[in-house]
């Protein structure tokens, strides 16, 4: 039956330590002896972000918080409010913030439970292509309040205070960012010279949508975030990069940025003051190397999207060689929350050095996959196994790779790693912008490395040797063992070259793009090593290491004769087939073909 | 003069009555999920069974909206029944089929289809 209340208990670590263990037991027991078991669904939050006032317990319907809640407490708490549904006053909080909005509607569920959002608060809730929806919910207070009555100066301590760092992979602290791009103005240029902003909503990596699930269900966030960057570096003109692939989110971004000049909030002298600030849209064409700031910037200007080298950094010579402060699409869409709820809140949330939330596109052998958003700090297994609902069939979990083509993949050891940028990186792999596909026992490492190599060599834009020729050389190799002609060399050579590149590389794209390969060689050499020793492929998913043959089975029907395209089956009619294993492409025409199951592949 | 502050508090509450003029305190609201994922999975024609019935088909005191991705991709498209004083109704994987089931069952009747919501 359909339950009529749904009470959450916070399970964030501030409230653990605050007992919410023996509310969850008071409440059940006390639920157990009212017989309302049936009526009521309990469930556990991730952290609610409200530390101060825990332990936190929500009931829905109604969205009511109860603060400082202990276990005495739940028998009037219930008796009041689910008995006789008069919400308790006495424990009762009021709390308006603009986090976790989506909790009224999905709170009650494990899938979203666990998940804070930030970023993503409105994603889901409202409708995108109506301002009037943003508004309603405090949208544009943030810059309101900025305008109100804070100095661009104070702004960016905000955001330092905030401790957000770069949610575009690299963990750049946000609030030094704009710090600098602020300064480069009023030191080396001189007064009055123009400053950019601009959003990197170019996304490129295989597998991943977090920007465009951002900007699809919720534009109005990213763009008020980047007013707020406009007013505090000083700059009138911001631009919002985005690939042409994206059709809808270009359209609502579009009308979002329309409606928003129609009410004063973009354009000249925004809500009655004297600053002004536009935005207009780039399309880029699709090139994975575009993402990476100095060749988005020349893409911008009209030039091919290459990288240069840096310094000088965006922040001094960006943009039209002026200072120019750029920004991904998640790091803009969390500078609201960041105003409105305050920059010391948001440091409550997440670890020491990875403050606030990330959005991760789950992906791969997963039972649910999705769009997820939960605090720094949370574990890779409370990703996969309590949000992701574990790995489907009852399969084995393999490994995690997050970061994309930057990143790196993760064996079953590495489950209990927190999420931050500094923990990954010491696991051997990235935050990278969140993509994050689980994988499990039925793929190949080595191919999966291939895969993901094949996309950074073919994405290389060429400017530079070692990311041009070296991830060239390095998918030769990988070829080669995939095929079965694997030297016991190669991965030596593979490691010392993914090395080089690392290091010589102009841009981040080749400085990462031998990561893959690296992180699987650390993790799984021994499948690299079955791969080159023994010609095999544990996975039997590398197709020219199979081996055909045909077993005492075969009656001699000749199907599997005809069907060979390269004449490779001999044998006469009634009489055991044998098939010549130098002339065979392991095409599998002949297994596919054989209808009495006698021939095998290993 | 009015501070960006006030300004703002203005246009919220402009944005509010426009709202609530559109219908937002009809007994039930409708959100149908319109991110690219969704429509790629068939919300467009969710959507479009909910916009007859409420143009066409008699269904009254209904608010129908779109909606972005809330990050459910295995089980779209979705979409969410939300009524005063009641837990939200999540449904997934809706077809057009399921549309005018999800119509005449739930919103008539008020009878929540359960072995179609998401947990």
């Amino acid at each position: 039956m359909a339950k009529e209340f749904s009470i959450t208990i916070c399970d964030g670590t501030g409230c653990i330590q605050k007992e919410s263990p023996n509310i969850r037991h008071a409440l059940t027991r006390e639920l157990a002896k009212q017989g309302l078991t049936e009526n009521v669904r309990v469930t556990l939050s991730g952290c609610l972000g409200m530390c101060e006032k825990g332990p936190i317990v929500v009931i829905n319907p109604g969205y009511t918080v109860y603060g400082s809640v202990t276990a005495t407490d739940i028998p009037e708490i219930v008796e009041q409010h689910i008995v006789k549904g008069r919400p308790l006053a006495r424990l009762a909080i009021q709390e308006d913030h603009l986090y976790n909005r989506f909790f009224r509607v999905f709170g009650d569920t494990k899938f979203f439970g666990k998940q804070m959002r930030i970023a993503l608060r409105n994603c889901g809730i409202i409708d995108p292509e109506n301002i009037d929806d943003y508004l309603s919910l405090r949208g544009y207070e943030a810059l309101a309040k900025v305008l109100t009555e804070m100095t661009p100066k104070q702004v960016i301590e905000e955001i330092k205070l905030s401790g957000l760092r770069g949610r575009g992979g690299a963990g750049f602290p946000t609030g030094l960012k704009w710090q600098l791009t602020a300064r480069a103005g009023s030191v080396q240029r001189p007064e009055g010279d123009e400053k950019y902003v601009i959003c990197n909503a170019d996304e490129g990596d295989p597998g991943a949508f977090m920007d465009r699930s951002a900007i699809e269900g919720d534009p109005h966030t990213v763009i008020e975030g980047m007013i707020i960057g406009g007013y505090a570096i000083g700059a009138k003109q911001g631009f919002v990069y985005i690939r042409a692939e994206y059709p809808l989110a270009v359209s609502r971004l579009e009308k979002a940025i329309a409606d928003a000049r129609e009410r004063n909030l973009l354009g000249d002298n925004i809500l009655g003051t004297d600053f002004c600030f536009d935005i207009s849209i780039r399309l880029g064409a699709g090139a994975f190397v575009c993402g990476e700031e100095t060749a988005l910037i020349r893409s911008i200007e009209g030039g091919r999207g290459m990288p240069r080298p840096r310094p000088p950094y965006p922040s001094v010579e960006g943009l039209f060689g002026k200072p120019t402060l750029i920004n991904n699409v998640e790091t803009w869409a969390n500078i609201p929350v960041v105003i409105v709820d305050g920059g010391k809140w948001f440091a409550t949330i997440g670890t020491e050095k990875s403050k606030g939330t990330k959005v991760f596109a789950l992906a791969g052998n997963v039972v649910n996959t999705g769009l997820i958003e939960v605090p720094m700090g949370t574990t890779l297994r409370e990703i996969i196994y309590d949000i992701g609902g574990g790995i489907p069939d009852g399969k084995e979990f393999k490994a995690v790779q997050t970061g994309g083509p930057s990143g790196g993949c993760l064996p079953a050891e590495y489950l209990d790693t927190p999420i931050d940028y500094e923990s990954l990186a010491k696991a051997g792999s990235i935050m990278g912008s969140g993509g994050m596909i689980v994988i499990n026992q039925d793929a190949c490492m080595v191919d999966i490395a291939k895969f993901f190599l094949e996309f950074t060599q073919n994405e290389s834009c060429g400017k530079c040797t070692p990311c041009r020729e070296g991830t060239k050389r390095m998918l030769e190799i990988l070829t080669k063992i995939t095929d079965g002609q694997g030297q016991p060399d190669d991965i030596d050579k593979l490691e010392r070259l993914g090395g080089m590149i690392r290091k010589a590389s102009l841009c981040g794209l080749g400085q990462s793009a031998p990561n893959p390969v690296l992180s699987t060689i650390k993790n799984f050499r021994q499948e690299y090593e079955e791969h080159v020793k023994d010609k095999k492929c544990r996975a039997g998913v590398c197709k020219k290491m199979l081996t055909y043959d045909i077993t005492e089975k075969c009656v001699g029907c000749m199907a599997c004769k005809k069907v060979c395209p390269v004449a490779a089956i001999t044998g006469t009619a009634k009489n055991r087939h044998v098939i010549d294993q130098k002339k065979c492409i392991k095409c599998g025409a002949c297994f596919d073909k054989c209808k009495f199951n006698a021939i095998t592949k290993a | 003069m009015l501070k960006p502050i006030d300004i703002i508090k203005k246009k919220r509450a402009e944005a509010v009555s426009r709202i609530v003029g559109k219908g937002y305190l009809s007994s039930k609201r409708v959100y149908v999920g319109m991110a690219t994922c969704e429509i790629a999975a068939g919300s467009k024609e969710v959507m479009e069974v909910f916009k007859h019935a409420v143009t066409r088909g008699g269904l009254t005191d209904v608010y129908l909206s779109q909606k972005g991705c809330a990050g459910r991709c295995n089980l779209e498209p979705t979409v969410e029944v939300i009524e005063a004083g009641k837990n939200p109704v999540r449904y997934g994987k809706v077809t057009p089929e399921k549309a005018q089931q999800i119509i005449e069952r739930h919103l008539k009747k008020g009878e929540v289809i359960e072995e179609w919501t998401i947990d």
